[in-house]
């Protein structure tokens, strides 16, 4: 179907001027078109209407084309049918081309009420695809927060409203909840705490407990799924089916923006575009046969560089840890909680957490500048990589000690309390980003232009803002369970974030210098996303459902031994009642014996290795397959050269006729025959290159064409 | 503006657009008969349909393949590809690469791209190279 609609374009391009140099009339031309066109429209008509539809609008052809077809396949369709025109089969026509017109119709109207499709499509046309990589990524995570609420809201906020309808919490609301997220907050629906099992007393039979976890489960289920899915599809498009060896030429000319329509813009990318392809060349110019000496140096710098990181993470982590334990020391000796300047306090340690996360980030690309990488791409993975290292090092310290000192040593409810801290990181976190932007692009701006015109207008930093979103994300997912609410916060965290990063990149910032590959980093920051982010909450929140004890004095868990007791419970009061002894089997056959997922796993082993397997396979078929192409190019060139000896043999009588063809063919298997030998040759014919050097079928025409004039004439 | 049947010239439309390949994709969508690169409203219809998100990347690639050409033969040569990285590099004399960085470069895209070593790239070799860059669906787009 895809050589179709080529064919007309690629005999007919260079107009009838070059087809008469080559001795072809028109009407051979137009003759083989049309047949093309008939054996189009036979396999058009054998399909179904919408696949028909679908077919026609992907030929590469001009609307009139198009329409001429489909108005030859309607014919042909409608003759078929003849006169077999009933009322029903009319009337089915009517309802489906009805359906058609509003799926359609639907489908537009989707487009048109998308969340900020006109921004983004501005943002795209002025800064180019990798900077919109960074939006569309917060759209996605908003859509992830979104679910999470509604979800959360839906299933466990909104029974325990209707539940304690009546009471209202002992303590008054200041403005400082909403920062420190304590005080008055703590007895609402906002934490753990604030839920309770109801089913005990009343005749309100919503068991809140088994509707907390399944809630949460199945979210988390969802999301897993989800970001897997995404991951292996982005993977697959962006890394298997491109070439990741050298192939950079092409990968630059064909990065070209069409959709930049700012003059001043174009210029520019112009100019880096010429810079890059500089670059690239010198790189592969370049050997990389340095000394031993030298290389023995840059060794050891990079050993230095990466164990002073490592320091780095390790002394901030030393010092979190030692801030958690000082808090927790001032909550047992504290005489009267509630007081103002406490809870103040509390905000310490999301103030240095976020600190760290924003000063050192900084000292890593100061380091970075310090070490040589010849590869600019692997730097990007270098210093990505570090900074991920600091992130994750210092969640799971602050995991650590929550679920090792704080389920031990907090008096009251020690949910709530690991809740409160994840809101106040998450808000403090918030600030920090716009302090961020200010600072990284405001002010840099300002020093640029008016100071130190040498610095020059920022970039937009997209891997530092996106590790940012995914660590918000990940204080988001582990809050879920302590704090079923915190998805509000982040969704309301985002949106106002999307509008700041827009102003602020509108106003500070330049469109990026180098064309860098942001199908690739797109898959490798959901790829961060779902590991360590997804994976490393995912794995708190089952450690605690699974092994920690729920605080006895609140929330809907109370008095259990842990919260996964809740299931076997019912599980056990399921026993009872036969109908649904399936479900009872299931759960303790498959999901509590473990030999059951030995056996999964075992099974998984078995097909990765069968998959791997065929996928060398494939990759061996294709190195043959590339030979095969070349060979028969070869092949080609051998018969054409046997074509045009044996037509220089008969072309003798013909020779008044056709002035132009014989010698202008001449040329043409000439420099074809060069051709094949390579095309690095100094001496390269280019020059008197014909138009239609390759079209081979060009010359089979003409070929067939003096056959048939030998055969009328003997 | 005009008519469905009118008919864009050129050099109008090239006013709207500091594209540097504005006058190959006139040349490529028009369907006049002398050549003038004078759009219809089909024309236009036809350009913004390939430069839209859902068009696929066949059809992308169809059309792309011919913007670069051009020389209108089928096929991308040496010469059209020096043209295609003057075009997107700058024309003037301080802009331009140096002849043997043109040389080097052209060798190195036709060691990627000419599979069957023919000395030009024609169209299933610039498709299959296509396939290989996932960026180029999302770069070759045109947003009203």
């Amino acid at each position: 179907m895809r050589r179709r609609g080529t064919l007309k374009t690629g005999l007919l391009p260079g107009g009838n001027v070059a087809l008469e140099k080559i001795g072809l009339t028109e009407e051979d031309v137009r003759d083989e078109i049309m047949s093309e066109e008939q054996d189009l429209v036979k396999e058009l008509v054998t399909m179904s209407t919408r696949e028909c539809i679908q077919a026609i609008r992907d030929l590469p052809m001009c609307m009139e084309d198009k329409k001429n077809i489909r108005n030859q396949v309607l014919a042909s369709k409608s003759s078929k049918k003849g006169f077999l025109l009933t009322c029903s089969a009319d009337c089915s026509e009517q309802i489906s081309l009805s359906l058609r017109r509003c799926g359609v119709g639907l489908s537009s109207a989707r487009q048109a009420v998308r969340l900020w499709q006109g921004t983004m499509k501005e943002i795209g046309g002025r800064f180019g695809t990798s900077v919109l990589s960074y939006f569309s990524f917060l759209k996605w995570l908003l859509m992830f927060n979104t679910i999470s609420f509604l979800v959360n809201f839906g299933f466990i906020t909104i029974p325990q409203l209707v539940q304690t309808s009546g009471r209202s919490p002992d303590v008054r609301f200041t403005g400082l909840e909403l920062i420190t997220g304590a005080g008055y907050f703590n007895q609402t629906v906002m934490y753990y705490g604030g839920y309770i099992n109801g089913t005990k007393d009343s005749d309100f039979k919503y068991n809140m407990q088994l509707a907390y976890f399944f809630t949460i489960a199945a979210y988390l289920v969802l999301c897993g799924v989800s970001l897997i899915y995404s991951m292996a599809r982005s993977f697959r498009r962006n890394f298997v089916l491109s070439d990741l060896s050298s192939g950079s030429a092409w990968r630059l000319l064909c990065s070209w923006d069409f959709s930049m329509v700012n003059e001043r813009a174009v210029r520019q990318r112009k100019n880096n575009l010429r810079v890059q392809l500089k670059e690239s060349l010198s790189e592969m110019m370049q050997t990389n046969f340095l000394p031993v000496s030298e290389r023995m140096k840059q060794l050891g710098i990079h050993l230095c560089t990466w164990v002073v990181s490592a320091g780095l993470a390790a002394g901030s982590c030393a010092a979190i840890y030692y801030l958690c334990q000082y808090n927790l020391q001032q909550i047992k000796v504290s005489q009267n909680p509630g007081n103002l300047k406490e809870e103040a306090s509390t905000l310490l340690l999301p103030f240095v957490v976020s600190l760290f996360n924003l000063v050192i980030p900084l000292l890593y690309s100061l380091l970075s500048k310090v070490e040589n990488y010849s590869n600019p791409r692997f730097q990007i993975y270098v210093i990505i990589l570090r900074n991920v290292f600091l992130k994750m090092s210092i969640l799971s310290i602050l995991c650590f000690h929550w679920v090792n000192n704080v389920t031990t040593n907090v008096p009251m409810c020690w949910e709530s309390y690991v809740g409160q801290d994840l809101y106040r990181l998450v808000i403090v976190n918030f600030f920090f980003s716009i302090f961020g932007s200010f600072f990284g692009e405001f002010l840099r701006r300002i020093i640029g232009t008016r100071c130190m015109p040498s610095i020059g207008i920022p970039e937009f930093d997209i891997a530092t803002n996106v590790l940012d979103l995914i660590y918000a994300q990940t204080l988001t997912w582990i809050g879920i369970y302590f704090s079923p609410l915190l998805p509000l916060i982040q969704m309301i965290k985002l949106f106002l974030l999307f509008y700041l990063k827009k102003v602020s990149l509108n106003r500070n910032c330049q469109p990026p210098r180098r064309s860098g590959r942001a199908a690739q980093m797109q898959t490798i920051y959901i790829a961060l996303l779902f590991f360590p982010s997804f994976v490393g909450a995912l794995s708190l929140v089952a450690y605690t459902v699974w092994c920690l004890t729920p605080s006895d004095s609140c929330g809907p868990f109370q008095g259990l031994n842990t919260t996964f007791e809740a299931v076997s419970l019912w599980m056990e009061d399921t026993a009872i009642i036969s109908e649904f002894s399936w479900a009872v089997w299931i759960y303790s056959h498959m999901i509590k014996s473990e030999l059951f997922f030995f056996l999964l796993a075992l099974i998984f082993l078995v097909l990765i290795y069968f998959f791997w397997q065929i996928t060398q396979g494939r990759k061996m078929l294709i190195i043959l397959l590339k030979e095969q192409i070349i060979n028969e190019g070869k092949d080609k060139a051998f018969l054409l050269e046997k074509l045009r000896t044996f037509q220089n043999l008969s072309l003798v009588p013909y020779h008044a006729e056709n002035v132009h063809g014989p010698q202008y063919f001449e040329r043409t298997y000439q420099t074809e025959s060069d051709y094949s030998e390579g095309y690095q040759r100094g001496a390269c014919p280019e020059e008197d290159t014909p138009p239609f050097a390759s079209s081979a079928l060009m010359q089979a025409m003409m070929a067939r064409r003096q056959a048939e004039e030998e055969d009328e004439e003997y | 503006m005009g008519t469905s049947a009118s008919q864009l010239p050129k050099d109008l439309l090239s006013e709207y657009q500091s594209n540097p390949f504005k006058e190959r994709i006139c040349l490529v969508f028009s369907t006049s008969d002398n050549k003038d690169g004078s759009l219809t409203f089909e024309d236009f219809l036809d350009l913004l349909s390939a430069f839209s998100d859902s068009a696929t990347s066949d059809i992308k690639s169809h059309y792309a393949f011919r913007i670069f050409d051009f020389d209108d033969d089928g096929t991308l040569d040496r010469k059209d590809l020096e043209r295609l990285v003057n075009c997107l590099t700058g024309d003037t004399d301080e802009t331009r690469l140096t002849s043997d960085e043109m040389k080097q470069l052209i060798n190195n895209i036709l060691e990627e791209s000419d599979i069957d070593k023919d000395g030009t790239v024609n169209l299933s070799e610039f498709q299959h190279v296509i396939s290989r860059s996932p960026d180029f669906v999302s770069s070759f787009k045109i947003v009203l």
